[in-house]
């Protein structure tokens, strides 16, 4: 029962715990698309976040499983290099599949 | 041991809070902390990331048929992974190195080096999920066995980066030597965050749960 309980107190930060997510702000930035292939789940994906937010140009990113796409906010008059995009991409689990700059 | 390794569990929990995954490798400087019980055995596993390719971290196990435990460190490596448009496809090495202790009949406050090697294999999609991992321990005179595993789920909604995923699954379990050396446990994997819960119900009515954390 004591377990039970100490399990039960867990699954309340799997409930109520978010991550956070980019909301529709607006962003004075570059914005970039990121296609990649193997982007099927969202616990393994939460190593992206975890890679961009330690980049200093980053204002924040966006993860869409649907179309297995990362968008990327970048800070004013910032810039991220494709191949740095790549490498971290890479050190995500994920492989790029294109790179767009839309902004 | 239960309590015990419920206390570190908690305690891991609290004074690390911030951010988690399901892989036994994590991104470069992640750590990732794994817990899990079932009708054969209590484990507490935490580990670092220096790279994609492999983690390294300290693992402790508490075998119930045996009363036997594990304290060791466990290296985890990826040897090959697929990324496809829709699907991603992984084959990971695990080994560990430790000493076995117990005190179990006429073993009295045994201690003997103790090593185990396996590996890892998972393929998913946003649908559906499957895996295979099997392990050999080898304790010379505490314990010696293999055991193999398989896992098929089903993603009964796709939901979005952010939302609460669930996942519907059964696994299999065969472990030769052990009283219940077949077990089926149809169980609910659900996460959201950096937080992944896992609960089921075997055959034999054995309660399941483990718990993921990644920081």
């Amino acid at each position: 029962m004591k377990k039970i309980i100490i399990y039960l107190f867990i699954l309340q930060f799997v409930l109520f715990n978010s991550g956070k997510i980019l909301s529709e702000e607006k962003y004075n930035g570059e914005i970039l698309y990121v296609y990649v292939n193997g982007l099927v789940c969202d616990f393994c994906a939460r190593s992206i976040e975890k890679i961009f937010s330690k980049q200093q140009s980053v204002e924040g990113i966006k993860v869409n499983l649907k179309n297995m796409l990362i968008t990327i906010n970048l800070k004013e008059n910032q810039k991220l290099s494709y191949e740095k995009i790549t490498e971290m991409i890479k050190d995500s689990g994920y492989e790029i599949r294109e790179i767009k700059n839309v902004k | 041991m239960k309590i015990f390794l419920c206390k570190i569990l908690l305690v891991c929990t609290f004074i690390v809070v911030k951010d988690m995954n399901a892989r036994p490798i994590s991104y470069p400087g992640g750590w990732t902390l794994m817990q899990a019980n079932d009708f054969s055995k209590h484990s507490f596993h935490l580990h670092y990331s220096p790279s994609i390719d492999y983690s390294i971290g300290y693992r402790a196990e508490y075998w119930r048929e045996k009363e036997w435990q594990f304290h060791g460190l466990q290296l985890n490596y990826l040897i090959k992974r697929i990324n496809r448009p829709k699907s991603q496809t992984n084959l990971y090495l695990r080994n560990g190195l430790g000493l076995a202790t117990s005190n179990y009949k006429a073993f009295e406050n045994k201690f003997e080096p103790s090593l185990f090697t396996g590996i890892l294999f998972d393929w998913e999609d946003r649908r559906f999920f499957t895996s295979y991992q099997n392990q050999a321990n080898y304790a010379s005179s505490i314990d010696k066995f293999f055991s193999q595993r398989i896992r098929i789920g089903v993603a009964p909604y796709l939901a979005e980066y952010g939302y609460l995923h669930t996942w519907i699954m059964l696994q299999a379990d065969h472990m030769p030597g052990n009283r219940k050396n077949l077990t089926f446990t149809p169980m609910l994997r659900v996460f959201k965050g950096d937080y992944l819960a896992e609960f089921g119900l075997n055959n034999y009515k054995d309660f399941m749960f483990n718990f993921i954390k990644r920081f």
